[in-house]
């Protein structure tokens, strides 16, 4: 008896010690990886998209998108507005394959899109902000600590990584693994561009913010970006990502 | 005046406290006084070509370049266009920097052998060339294309630019320091060059500072040393140099505690206490000699004498001289000229109180060895002293005729002189010929056409092709203008992505293809710096050489009169930038001070109508200023001595050295001829003792100007050298000129006129 007791109590010692420790345990790649599986959690989406480019004189711009995506690596955007803009696509495949449709010219031209820096239609996200990549492929995370409700990363480019920024700080929700904010590093160590999320709901069964917003401080600029009407798994074909579509 | 005097010397302990107290507090006050050296900042900011040039600076990032050139035997290497990255990195982190642009990051639009279009940088500053393959590659479409070509790479591929543009408002000296530091912290083995105008501004800053360091000490070594060969004592060197820069300090510090900063007009105000300030305590000091040595008994009987005498031509000098700067705060365009009569004013009241209460209160305390060592020395000196003001006066006196018809040939000679000045605006211009700067300067033009942005603003619709093309043309119009080279806006923007959309490097026709295009130009770099955000409102940049100011004045009125023809209700265009700037600012200064000068003569004349009672006497007083100012203006027409900021105050000075010449003279000429009754022995007189205070006032300051003459700074030798022009013309017309109108007037100014017909009287009987 006093044996099956022991026993019990060491089965328990054990499962208690195995609880804290997996909680404990989480170490900063694998918040990581929940963090790249959340966000990329649907197989594919179709999104239609609000940009609102606010200036430093609080002047807004807005501008209206519809992307579809498949995967983490195909992506298809068409500006719906302002009139000037309207009819213009571009169209994201593997390996940094990138097109561009021009309707007023009637033509689909590839463009190289190796220029990361580059600003993505005059808002403050980047070719580099805007590509579909896996966090983990890029950056070797770093849990700094944890607070009440969120871990905070601190992400480094691996070696042979091209990019703007010295390092990230991303705030994780700890229920969820939902990236909250993100700070951007310049290459002096500056603190550069800060990315918050908001609204994050869950529409079916993936996670999404329906509000995210880019603040470049040294521009004083910043880009708000909703999602007004988000569908998931709608099966999109692969015909949808191809020049053809997207000069239609 | 004798109650004045005695007051003055019963409470000399109560003066020479408080004056030295006050000096104290207001010289602590001195070490917040700014300085202002940059000159676009000096035209009020209501001044359109101004308020334009500012809303560009503000708009698009700001409007003045600092630019640094690397020069190797060809910059296309890899050390070279590492550098390149490394400091356009660099430079990009500096506070007061908006944007950088070199060979590494600049917007390149292109298309590759696929037919990929690539709208990147010319470099991947992550994937910099490394084989000799990949940088022949590079420098054969680097050079093959317009945009970089003479732009940011020499046609000889021999010197490349890494260009700074500085957000509005930056401290622009700070800034290019730091920018200079990150230079000479690396590695750079390239010949480097610093260009465009905040480097300017900075060795401005630093050949000034050198040059003040170096001049002041010998400048006060040879003021010492004239002042005592002329007195040979103690307290004629010391209490000459104390007021000036007792008054000096108090002016300063003034001007701090109301937070005013000097600037490029300000800064002269020590040399015009100098100049004008040294001789009224000179006169009050050579007047107490005068008194001591004619006189014997009670010192303190001898100064009140003494006091009382001098206090009131001092007081009319300088009364009359602040008179003539007021006039600089009258309807004056620029602030910094208001400022400048102010406190050129202020200062030479603050020199006329010390003159009048802290120098004869030291003087008078003065025990009497002092006094008889002045009085061997001066017994001594006194012959040869004696000898020449006599053997002056014996001259003058018998030659008036002679002196009056020379004094009309010069006045004639300089008046043709006069149409030959020339104006010059030109920054360059300030530096010596193969100094770092000039060097820099002539590599620039050579290699690139030049440092200088000039800016046209174009209001319209700018996404319309037919505005985009009314743009085209005026860059074309301006590259047909010898002096401007690489205009750049949009437009050259949109025809590049035209051409490798297939379309040719046009402005397409239709505004749809335009936006399209635009829609890949949005959120560059660039584009900030030549669009708004609305696209109503674009900028056309270019770059002039450095030429005279002639030829910017006519190229500025070609663009002016080329603006006019084509503006319309469809667009506007206007242009600013740093020529129109400076053009705009040496045209309001010279103005204004032209229009002081002229209002200060009449004022001046006022007040000498006024003091002698006398319309001609007023005349006659005029005569050394008007004389000295065409003087000036002939030698520097004939000289090639330009009129600019800096030479252009030297009106102002010589004014307030006239009248101080003028007033001595003629008061003492009819205090000698109210007891003589006779003119000759009146100006035998005056020339014995005014006049000897003169010419110690002349050769001090002379002698300490000229020392300016080995300045590096080119506008602080041209300023000595006019100087020392101005003393010796203002006080040779004082003692020479002066005396021969009056004998040929017959001194009737002096009121005396039954003098005048028992001369007459005394001649025919």
């Amino acid at each position: 008896m006093k044996k099956i007791i022991l026993f019990c109590l060491m089965n328990v010692m054990v499962f208690a010690w195995q609880v804290w420790a997996q909680e404990k345990q989480f170490t900063g790649s694998q918040i990581l990886e929940k963090v790249d599986d959340v966000v990329n959690a649907p197989r594919d989406q179709e999104l239609k998209i609000k940009l609102i480019l606010i200036d430093k004189d609080n002047k807004e711009k807005i501008r209206e998108l519809q992307m579809l995506q498949k995967d983490s690596d195909k992506r298809l955007a068409k500006f719906l507005s302002p009139a000037d803009h309207k009819g213009i696509g571009t169209l994201s495949l593997p390996y940094d394959i990138m097109y561009l449709y021009l309707p007023a010219f009637k033509k689909v031209r590839r463009i190289a899109s190796h220029v990361k820096n580059t600003k993505f239609a005059g808002t403050d996200f980047t070719y580099e902000d805007m590509e579909a990549k896996r966090y983990s492929e890029k950056w070797i995370p770093e849990l700094l600590k944890r607070d009440e409700n969120h871990y905070i990363l601190q992400l480094k480019p691996k070696k042979d990584v091209k990019t703007d920024y010295s390092k990230l700080i991303m705030w994780v929700r700890a229920d969820n693994f939902y990236p909250t904010r993100i700070e951007h590093y310049d290459r002096a160590g500056k603190l550069y561009k800060v990315m918050t999320r908001e609204k994050i709901e869950k529409v079916g069964e993936y996670w999404i913010s329906k509000e995210s917003e880019m603040e470049d401080l040294k521009a004083k600029h910043k880009t708000k970006m909703i999602i007004v009407d988000a569908k998931f798994d709608s099966k999109l074909s692969d015909e949808i990502f191809t020049e053809r579509y997207l000069s239609r | 005046m004798k109650k004045f005097a005695e007051i003055i010397l019963k409470l000399r302990t109560v003066i020479i406290v408080t004056t030295v107290l006050v000096t104290l507090i207001l010289g602590y006050f001195i070490k917040d006084l700014k300085i202002n050296p940059d000159i676009s900042s000096y035209l009020p900011k209501s001044d359109p070509v101004v308020k334009l040039f500012n809303y560009i600076g503000e708009e698009y990032g700001g409007n003045q370049l600092a630019i640094v050139a690397l020069e190797t035997d060809d910059v296309f290497n890899k050390e070279t266009i590492e550098r390149i990255n490394y400091l356009t990195q660099e430079f990009k982190k500096v506070e007061g920097v908006s944007y950088v642009m070199s060979l590494v990051n600049v917007l390149d639009i292109r298309t590759d052998e696929e037919g990929t279009l690539q709208i990147s940088q010319l470099i991947d500053e992550y994937n910099l060339p490394e084989t000799p393959q990949d940088i022949q590659k590079l420098k054969n479409y680097t050079l093959s294309k317009d945009m970089y070509r003479g732009r940011l790479v020499s046609n000889d591929s021999k010197a490349t630019l890494i260009i700074c543009r500085l957000s509005e408002g930056a401290d622009k000296i700070k800034t290019a320091s730091n920018l200079k530091e990150i230079v000479k912290k690396s590695t750079v083995k390239e010949k480097v060059y610093y260009s465009g105008l905040p480097f300017q501004m900075m060795d401005i800053s630093e050949i000034i500072l050198n040059d003040l360091k170096f001049l002041i000490p010998i400048v006060s070594i040879l003021i010492i040393i004239s002042l005592f060969v002329s007195f040979l004592s103690i307290e004629g060197v010391l209490l000459p140099i104390l007021s000036v820069s007792i008054s000096t300090i108090w002016t300063l510090g003034i001007m701090s505690i109301l937070k005013i900063s000097l600037t490029a007009v300000s800064d002269i105000i020590p040399v015009i206490l100098i100049a004008v300030g040294s001789a009224y305590s000179i006169h009050v000091i050579s007047r107490f000699n005068e008194e001591l040595l004619s006189t014997d008994g009670d010192r303190g009987k001898q100064s009140v004498k003494a006091l009382s005498d001098v206090s009131i031509p001092v007081f009319l000098a300088a009364i009359t001289t602040i008179a003539g700067f007021i006039t600089f705060v009258i309807g004056s365009y620029l602030s910094m000229i208001r400022e400048f009569g102010v406190f050129s004013s202020l200062g030479i009241f603050f020199v006329l109180i010390i003159s009048l209460t802290f120098v004869p209160s030291v003087l008078s305390l003065l025990p009497n060895r002092t006094k008889i060592k002045s009085i061997n020395g001066d017994i001594v000196k006194k012959k040869k002293v004696e000898l020449i003001m006599d053997k002056i006066g014996e001259w003058v006196l018998k030659n008036e005729k002679v002196i009056i018809t020379t004094g009309i040939i010069v006045v004639i000679i300089m008046c043709f002189g006069i149409p030959k000045i020339e104006r010059r605006v030109n920054m360059l211009d300030y530096f010596k010929p193969g100094s770092p700067i000039r060097l820099t300067e002539e590599m620039m033009e050579k290699k690139f056409g030049g440092s200088i942005p000039i800016q046209i603003l174009v209001k319209g619709d700018i996404q319309n092709p037919k505005v985009l093309k009314e743009m085209k043309k005026m860059e074309d119009f301006l590259e047909s203008q010898k002096d401007i080279q690489n205009p750049q806006s949009v437009a050259d923007l949109i025809e590049e992505m035209s051409d490798v959309m297939g379309e040719g490097k046009d402005i397409p026709d239709s505004k749809d293809k335009v936006s399209n295009l635009w829609f890949l130009l949005e959120g560059e770099e660039i584009m900030s710096q030549l669009v708004n955000p609305d696209k109503t409102e674009a900028v056309i940049q270019a770059i002039i050489t450095n030429v005279d100011t002639k030829q910017i004045r006519k190229m500025v009125k070609n663009i002016e009169e080329y603006i006019k023809e084509v503006n319309n209700s469809d667009f506007n265009f206007a242009q600013t930038g740093m020529p129109a700037i400076y053009q705009h600012l040496d045209d309001s200064i010279v103005r204004s001070q032209i229009q002081s000068i002229l209002l200060a003569i009449i004022l001046v004349f006022v007040c000498l109508v006024f003091m002698l009672r006398s319309f001609i006497g007023g005349l006659i007083g005029l005569v050394p200023i008007v004389f000295t100012i065409l003087v000036i203006l002939g030698l520097m027409g004939y000289t090639g001595i330009p009129l600019d900021i800096a030479t252009v105050l030297v009106g102002s000075i010589s004014i307030g050295i006239g009248i101080d010449y003028s007033i001595h003279f003629i008061s003492r000429f009819r205090k000698e001829f109210d007891s003589t009754k006779d003119e000759l022995k009146a100006l035998d007189k005056t020339l014995e003792t005014t006049g000897k205070a003169i010419i110690i006032n002349i050769l001090t300051v002379t002698i300490g100007f000229l020392v300016l003459v080995f300045a590096e700074l080119v506008p602080l030798r041209r300023f000595g050298i006019l100087i020392a022009i101005t003393m010796i013309s203002s006080g040779g017309a004082a003692i020479i000129l002066l005396p021969g109108i009056i004998l040929l007037t017959k001194a009737s100014f002096a009121g005396d006129f039954s003098h005048f017909m028992n001369k007459i009287k005394q001649k025919i009987t």
